[in-house]
């Protein structure tokens, strides 16, 4: 079976999954008391802002892995797992707000966390369009990988940025260093929720990845010709 | 004991717009794949 196609095929896997995470989450996952409904939107945002932040931090290993070995298998990786990332990245900047504005009475503030995580979406687009702006394959993925590391190092500042500031974004009740403070099926949405993210991540990257593969062949032929 | 906000429209919204992002993101890496 080919990339593409074994990529295709855990997507659609994580897509039939994500819909048992909704109906655990909206019909067998308690309300909260204080935040009410709206509080079940944590089940989809966190999940997508674990994954938004972690495929920058693998675009910029890969970039840095990139500046040594000179492997274009590293330079697709970044391409695929940046791609991904702007996907999670967009879902995390519109559930916020969503749960911002009933739970804050605003949809957005400037505050550390929200504005980096903007930053950091800002950040991907301006990745995705440097690739699309060099022709030139090998200064493309050299400028990616420099732009990549940048990115990997604001990923730690978004994660500290509700520590290092007085921020309205809640502190981590998950990862953080003592034990989850979030009841037991709760905990297992979110867990369930974050595998399913998970899946899609590795299937989104696989298909990205060979349609760059697929991309690369015909130039690679050209260039040898 | 403080009632329960009714909030339930804003909690559909965040799943819908999250449905439809990474289902449109799916359908677009699969018509690109058959595009090559």
């Amino acid at each position: 079976m080919s990339l593409a196609r074994k990529g295709r095929l855990i997507t659609l896997i994580g897509l039939g999954l994500l819909a048992l995470v909704y109906v655990r989450a909206l019909a067998f996952t308690p309300v909260e008391r204080l935040q009410g409904p709206a509080q079940k939107i944590y089940y989809l945002h966190v999940p997508a802002a674990i994954w938004a932040e972690t495929a920058m931090f693998l675009v910029g290993l890969a970039g840095i892995f990139y500046l040594f070995l000179k492997d274009p298998r590293l330079d697709r990786f970044g391409a695929a797992s940046a791609e991904a990332g702007t996907v999670f990245a967009g879902v995390v900047l519109t559930t916020g707000p969503i749960w911002g504005k009933p739970i804050w009475g605003t949809w957005w503030t400037w505050d550390a966390r929200l504005t980096s995580t903007l930053f950091l979406f800002f950040l991907y687009i301006g990745y995705l369009l440097l690739r699309g702006a060099v022709d030139d394959a090998a200064l493309r993925a050299r400028y990616a990988a420099v732009l990549g590391i940048c990115g990997m190092c604001l990923v730690p500042f978004i994660h500290l940025s509700v520590y290092l500031f007085r921020t309205l974004h809640p502190q981590p009740i998950v990862l953080k260093p003592s034990a989850p403070s979030l009841p037991g099926s709760m905990l297992v949405t979110l867990l369930l929720s974050f595998g399913v993210f998970t899946l899609l991540y590795v299937g989104f990257v696989m298909q990205r990845y060979a349609l760059a593969l697929a991309q690369a062949q015909p130039d690679e032929r050209s260039a040898h010709a | 004991m403080p009632d329960v906000p009714h909030n339930s429209g804003y909690m559909i919204a965040a799943y819908i717009v999250t449905a439809v992002i990474l289902v449109g993101y799916a359908v677009s890496l699969y018509r690109r794949g058959e595009k090559r």
